[in-house]
C-alpha cells in the first residue's frame, strides 16, 4: 500500500482518541466534502464559491427524509447522492456558460439563491432555526447512535469516497480535466467539448458534497441554515487550499486542519478565525501547493541532508 | 477538393477580417496563406477549425458543410491545428500533453474509470507524434521547461497526435532562430504528402521552397492565387506585399 494511504488509515484509527468521536466524524466527512470541491479547484481550475449548495440541499432533503418520511439511511444517502449530483448539474449548467470572474459570481449569486429560499422556507427547513431532530437510523441492525459506530461508518464511507475519487483522477477524465484547466482553448481545439466536461465535474463533485451533507445532518441531528450558506462554501475552498489543490490528498489534510483548529480552537479562543485567516494568507503568499507542498520541501531537505 | 471554402465573410462590427474568400485545397497539398499582418490569415483558420462561426459564406470539408461546427467537432472530422502563439498544456509532460490530443480522437471508453495508463494504442500515437518531431527522448519533461523552440515542436505534435486528416499550421517557425527554423522547415517537409497542409507563414524562403501552391490574402480578401513561380511573378501581389520591401 502506498504512504498517504497507511498514513490515512492511521489516522482513521487514532483520531477517535485524541479527539471526540463527533469532531473525529466530521474531520472526514468534511473531506470528502473538500474530494469533491477539489475536482472542480484544484483538476478543472474552477473557483466554486456555491459548493454548499450541493452540500446543503443533499442535507436538508435527505434529513427531511429521514425525518418526516421515516427512510432508512441507507435510502438517504442515496437520495443525498442524487440531490447533490442533481443540484450541481441544475446550477453547473448556468454556471459554465460563463468563464473568469462571472463563473465564480454565478456560483455565489445561485448559492445565495438556494439559501434565501432555505432561509424562507420555514415549514419545512426550519428557517433561521435550522432543520433539528434529524435521526440516525440504523442499517440492517448496525446502530449508528453509538457514535463509535457512526465514526466508522464516516470513516468507511470516506475511505470508499477517496478510493472512486483516486480512479476519476488517475482515469482519461482526470487528464481531460486538468488539460482544460492548463489550456482551455486547446483542450477545445483537440476535441473536447469543453463545457460539457466542465459539467461533468460539476456533477461529480455534486455528488461528493451531497454524500457528505448528509453525513453531517445524521451526525448532528439537525441540518443548520449554516450548511447551505456561503460560509460553508468558502470553508471548503479553504480547507482545500491550505491542504493543498494541486493533489488528490490535499483537501483531506486541509479538512483535517480546518476542522481540528476550529474545533479545538473555538472553545478556547472566540477570535480563532483569526488564525485561519494567517495561515491562509500565509499559504497563498508562500505555499501555494499547501500543506502537502509543505511536506513535499520538508522531506527533500530531510533526505539530502542525511 | 478536401477543403472549400465558398464566399466566406468574417465581420468583427465594422471590420471584415475576411472578406468573401473562396479558397480550394487540394488533397494531400501543401498549400500556404501569405499577406501581411492583419490581412486575417489567423482569423481564416479561427473560421476553419470553428473557433469562429463564419458571419456569411459556407465551409466545405471532404464533401460535408462543416460551416459553424463547433471546434471540439471539427477536431473529430479530421482537422488539426497549431497555434502561432505557443498554445500548449504548461504543467504537463510533452507525453501527456499528445496524450490528452490523441486520446480525443480515439476511444473514450472506460473515460472515468480505467486508469490512464490502461490505453496501449492511444500511448503508441502519442509517442508516434512525439517522434515525428523528435521530442520523443524528452517525452518526461514538462511543458513550461523546455526551450521556446521546442516548445513550437510540441505546438506540432499536440496537432499531429490527433491523428487528422488536414492539418493547419499558423506560422509554425514564428520567433525561431535561424537554425531552428531549418529544422522546423525540414519537418514540415517530412509531413508533407502524409497529410494536407495549409501554412501560414511570413517567411518568404520558407513559402517558397515548400509550397505546391499559395494563396495571397490582402486586407482580408484573396488578391491571387497560384505555384510558387507564378506568385513571384504576379504583379499585384509584388505591390500589395512584396513590393512593399522592393519599393
Amino acid at each position: 500500500m502506498k504512504k498517504p494511504v497507511v498514513l490515512i488509515l492511521i489516522s482513521i484509527f487514532l483520531l477517535p482518541v485524541i479527539v471526540r468521536p463527533a469532531i473525529a466524524s466530521e474531520i472526514w466527512l468534511f473531506a470528502i466534502f473538500g474530494l469533491g470541491a477539489n475536482l472542480l479547484l484544484g483538476y478543472t481550475g474552477l473557483l466554486s464559491f456555491g459548493q454548499a449548495t450541493f452540500f446543503g440541499s443533499a442535507a436538508y432533503v435527505a434529513g427531511w427524509l429521514m425525518k418526516i418520511q421515516g427512510v432508512n439511511a441507507f435510502l438517504a444517502l442515496v437520495a443525498g447522492v442524487g440531490v447533490g449530483a442533481a443540484s450541481a448539474a441544475v446550477v453547473g449548467y448556468l454556471c459554465v456558460q460563463r468563464s473568469g470572474l462571472y463563473f465564480i459570481m454565478l456560483t455565489f449569486a445561485l448559492n445565495q439563491l438556494f439559501y434565501f429560499t432555505a432561509y424562507q422556507w420555514t415549514s419545512v427547513t426550519g428557517g433561521e432555526d435550522g432543520m433539528p431532530g434529524v435521526p440516525r437510523p440504523a442499517i440492517s441492525g448496525i446502530d449508528f447512535k453509538d457514535p463509535l459506530v457512526y465514526y466508522a461508518f464516516v470513516s468507511l464511507l470516506f475511505l470508499l469516497s477517496l478510493y472512486l475519487m483516486k480512479r476519476i483522477v488517475d482515469s482519461p477524465l482526470g487528464k481531460i480535466l486538468q488539460a482544460i484547466r492548463e489550456n482551455e482553448v486547446r483542450a477545445e481545439a483537440v476535441g473536447f467539448n469543453v463545457p460539457r466536461f466542465k459539467l461533468l465535474a460539476f456533477v461529480i463533485g455534486g455528488a461528493f458534497s451531497g454524500l457528505a451533507g448528509v453525513l453531517y445532518a445524521m451526525l448532528f441531528g439537525i441540518v443548520p441554515l449554516e450548511a447551505i450558506s456561503f460560509v460553508f462554501s468558502g470553508n471548503v475552498v479553504f480547507a482545500t487550499l491550505i491542504g493543498g489543490s494541486g493533489s488528490l490528498y490535499g483537501p483531506v489534510i486541509g479538512s483535517f486542519v480546518f476542522i481540528w483548529l476550529s474545533e479545538s480552537m473555538s472553545t478556547v479562543w472566540a477570535r480563532w478565525p483569526l488564525l485561519l485567516g494567517v495561515a491562509f494568507v500565509f499559504v497563498v503568499l508562500f505555499l501555494r501547493g499547501g500543506v502537502v507542498e509543505a511536506w513535499h520541501k520538508l522531506s527533500l531537505k530531510f533526505s539530502s541532508g542525511k | 477538393m478536401i477543403l472549400e471554402t465558398k464566399e466566406i465573410t468574417k465581420s468583427f462590427g465594422a471590420l471584415t477580417a475576411v472578406n468573401a474568400v473562396s479558397l480550394g485545397i487540394e488533397a494531400g497539398s501543401l498549400h500556404s496563406i501569405i499577406g501581411p499582418n492583419g490581412a486575417g490569415k489567423t482569423t481564416l483558420f479561427n473560421l476553419l477549425t470553428g473557433a469562429f462561426a463564419p458571419t456569411s459564406g459556407r465551409i466545405v470539408f471532404d464533401q460535408q458543410d462543416i460551416t459553424g461546427t463547433p471546434a471540439d467537432r471539427v477536431a473529430h472530422l479530421g482537422l488539426a491545428r497549431s497555434y502561432q502563439r505557443t498554445t500548449v498544456f504548461p504543467s504537463f509532460s510533452l507525453f501527456d500533453n499528445v496524450w490528452v490530443a490523441s486520446f480525443s480522437t480515439s476511444t473514450r471508453a472506460g473515460l472515468a474509470w480505467r486508469n490512464a495508463n490502461a490505453y496501449p494504442e492511444v500511448a503508441e500515437q502519442a509517442n508516434k507524434a512525439l517522434r515525428d518531431v523528435g521530442l520523443d527522448s524528452k517525452a518526461n519533461q514538462l511543458a513550461r521547461e523546455i526551450s521556446h523552440g521546442e516548445q513550437r515542436q510540441l505546438e506540432l505534435a499536440i496537432a499531429l497526435a490527433a491523428a487528422p486528416r488536414v492539418l493547419l499550421l499558423d506560422e509554425p517557425a514564428a520567433g525561431l532562430s535561424p537554425e531552428e527554423s531549418r529544422r522546423m522547415v525540414s519537418l514540415v517537409r517530412g509531413l508533407k504528402g502524409r497529410y494536407t497542409i495549409v501554412l501560414i507563414e511570413h517567411k518568404m524562403d520558407i513559402i517558397m521552397s515548400v509550397s505546391d501552391r499559395i494563396s495571397v490574402m490582402h486586407f482580408g480578401s484573396l488578391i491571387a492565387e497560384g505555384t510558387p513561380g507564378e506568385i513571384q511573378r504576379n504583379p499585384e501581389v509584388r505591390r500589395a506585399y512584396l513590393g512593399g520591401v522592393a519599393a
